[in-house]
């Protein structure tokens, strides 16, 4: 398993690393003996990936935010609050997970040309923090949740809103994590609504920067393409390494306690 | 007394209008390998800095699909860009869009024909719709032929043996199948090296090239009749099933992005590709790279491919103005020269092959010539109403004869039925 996620990353990694003469010459497998770091130099000069970066942070973590902002108390509505209407409501919330963002994208940009948000960052974050399937996926946790721990809350003197806090997001916390590495990835990876709605490279992503590089008409140049595969995502690749236990540990203390 | 207050109110109004600068938002695909993005941002900073008048914002919009769906959801979104290159096939749709305005005003008052005579005719064949201009070309492409000239001297006595030249590319379809033969290196049953790759993804490009070769057509020039059951046709898939699946000197759909690594490393003797290839593959070979016309049967021929420039409709009247001085502008003969250069595409302003700055390109890269040559055998891309549906139908059937899926009649056969279909039902 290990091996088989590791080789492609390794290629990227080597490939970067080699002029376009050599990458396909001899043994690829092999890594070039000698650091060539052309290729970077290349993706750099093509378009500005450091404000690509600051970009995309803030979009991705602004996306995430948000979606936990609204996902986690319309997930506690649908699931622990009788309400007339609810259930259509919730089908309705649910219908979105179905719909495919190609289909949406002619009405969300009338709906951002409206608010005057075109070629803002606001623009790639606002259509997608209503997460359909976060807040399934939040209600179905919150409805295992037995009444006898609300009732117990409640007569310890909580409100909704500090049952929520102290009881529910605990005990979610492995779904909400797990929620937001996929939130986070996901929209790493956004590219068709970015180039839609965004014209500037003040305000473009990353991956916006990568799309230069992969070409139809001609063939790719596989050391640049690799080269900006790699600064692409690194970032993220840290952060999973770096954040790993932080993970398993939140996943190994999610049993029910009491 | 009132008329000298007249002329001096209008007089400045004039300059306030003059001062007034025009901001223009320029949609642009990139196609090609190399940092296209940056020469684009450096042609239009070079543009706004002469004209002071005019700032164009350059937006890239991603590979030529992206940008026509980046350009439809403007248009219906009421924002459309005020010039935009557009993939030339897609004309038809931008027409029944209502999204772009014809250009025959000015071209008029630049001289008519005889400003557009300073384009290649073969490039201007895609412009034309409804007896209206709509379109002026810029990244232009057409299919050539591309040899490793190692590869053949490597293989030069048995191609002298049966009476081939090793220092030349096959010039006819019966040449292409012997050349192949020879070139194919195998190890058992193990392809070493191709003899020729005909990639697939945009077979139906190269399928085009092959039917003006024999003389023939896709689609009739009304729009009417489609060609695909004709004798001519059924001889290409012929030819093609026979390449590929008896004396397997072709292998079967290699995809278009990764044939010019193929053949970069050597491992294909011959391809059918895009001049937009070009570049990459001067930078990425180790080898003598050969470029020729395509191979002939009764006649040479390619179909021409790549990007116009479009104006757009929903825009004020001085947005359009400016956005002809700017295309006007990206067109001339420096600029194209400049473009085809740092690109690979073929320079569309006859002039620009005057230029210094090209003359000294071509006595390091004579390949690039070979493209501009061939032009004289180049025909209009076929252009439809839904040209994307066509060209899925022609995907599919020519993809399973290469398969060995379906007999080239049984193609033909089907091509025709769906394609006619499609087209019956705009001819009405």
């Amino acid at each position: 398993m290990t091996v088989v996620t590791l080789i492609p990353l390794y290629l990227i990694i080597i490939m970067a690393f080699k002029p376009g003469n050599v990458i396909f010459h001899g043994n690829y497998l092999l890594p070039s003996l000698k650091l060539f770091l052309g290729n970077f130099k290349v993706v750099f000069e093509s378009a500005p990936f450091f404000t690509y970066l600051v970009n995309t942070v803030i979009v991705v973590s602004g996306i995430l935010i948000l979606q936990l902002v609204l996902i986690i108390p319309a997930a506690y509505a649908f699931a622990r609050m009788k309400f007339k209407g609810s259930g259509i409501l919730f089908i309705l919330y649910v219908i979105q997970i179905m719909l495919p963002l190609e289909a949406l994208i002619v009405p969300n940009y009338m709906i951002i040309r409206k608010f005057g948000l075109i070629d803002t960052r606001i623009s790639m974050i606002l259509p997608f923090i209503a997460s359909g399937y976060g807040t399934f996926l939040l209600r179905q946790v919150f409805k295992q949740i037995p009444q006898e721990l609300e009732d117990a809350a409640i007569i310890d003197g909580c409100n909704h809103l500090k049952f929520l806090w102290y009881i529910l997001i605990p005990l979610a916390r492995p779904t909400i994590v797990a929620f937001s590495i996929v939130s986070i990835v996901t929209h790493w990876q956004d590219y068709l609504w970015p180039l839609i709605a965004t014209n500037s490279p003040e305000v473009r992503t990353l991956t916006i920067g990568l799309g230069m590089f992969v070409q139809q008409e001609s063939g790719a140049d596989w050391g640049v393409l690799m080269a900006a595969t790699l600064f692409i995502s690194a970032p993220i690749l840290v952060l999973f390494l770096a954040l790993q236990r932080t993970f398993i540990r939140s996943f190994m203390t999610s049993g029910m306690k009491g | 007394m009132k008329r000298l207050l007249v002329f001096v109110l209008l007089a400045i109004l004039v300059i306030s209008a003059s001062a007034k600068v025009i901001h223009l938002k320029f949609f642009y695909p990139v196609g090609v390998a190399g940092p296209l993005a940056r020469v684009i941002n450096n042609m239009v900073s070079e543009f706004n800095k002469t004209h002071p008048n005019i700032k164009v914002e350059p937006v890239y919009c991603g590979n030529y699909d992206q940008t026509m769906q980046k350009v439809q959801t403007a248009v219906l979104g009421g924002n459309p860009p005020d010039v935009a290159v557009i993939e030339i096939s897609e004309l038809f749709t931008l027409i029944n869009m209502d999204a772009i305005i014809p250009l025959d005003k000015y071209v008029e008052k630049e001289g008519g024909e005889e400003f557009l005579s300073q384009y290649y005719k073969a490039f201007l064949g895609n412009s034309y719709a409804y007896g209206k201009i709509w379109a002026i070309p810029f990244q232009r492409s057409t299919i050539v032929f591309y040899w490793n000239k190692d590869l053949f001297k490597k293989h030069a006595k048995e191609l002298e043996a049966v009476g081939l030249d090793p220092n030349r590319a096959p010039r006819t379809w019966y040449e292409l199948v012997k050349y192949a033969q020879i070139l194919t290196e195998r190890k058992g049953n193990e392809v070493l090296v191709h003899g020729l790759i005909l990639p697939g993804g945009w077979n139906d490009w190269i399928f085009e090239a092959f039917m003006y070769q024999n003389g023939s057509y896709l689609i009739s020039p009304d729009a009417k009749k489609a060609n695909f059951d004709s004798l001519e046709a059924v001889e290409i898939l012929q030819l093609w099933h026979e390449l590929t699946n008896v004396y397997k000197v072709n292998p079967p759909l290699r995809p278009w992005n990764t044939t010019p690594v193929d053949f970069s490393a050597g491992k294909a003797a011959m391809m059918y590709y895009s001049t937009g290839g070009l570049p990459l593959i001067l930078k990425t070979a180790n080898f003598r790279v050969g470029v020729s016309f395509l191979p002939m049967h009764v006649q040479y021929g390619t179909p021409v491919g790549g990007g116009n420039f479009f104006i757009f409709k929903g825009i004020p009247k001085d947005h359009q103005d400016a956005a002809w001085e700017f295309v006007k502008w990206m067109t001339s003969p420096y600029w194209a020269a400049y473009w085809s250069i740092n690109s690979g595409y073929v320079c569309v302003n006859k002039k620009g092959y005057d230029e210094d700055i090209m003359k000294e390109h071509l006595k390091k890269y004579p390949q690039y010539l070979v493209a501009r040559d061939q032009l004289k055998f180049a025909h209009a891309k076929i252009m439809a109403p839904e040209f994307q549906r066509i060209r899925k139908i022609m995907v599919t059937n020519l993809d399973s004869v290469m398969l060995g899926r379906k007999s080239p009649q049984q193609a033909a056969e089907d091509m025709q039925k769906g394609i006619q279909a499609i087209l019956d039902r705009y001819s009405k």
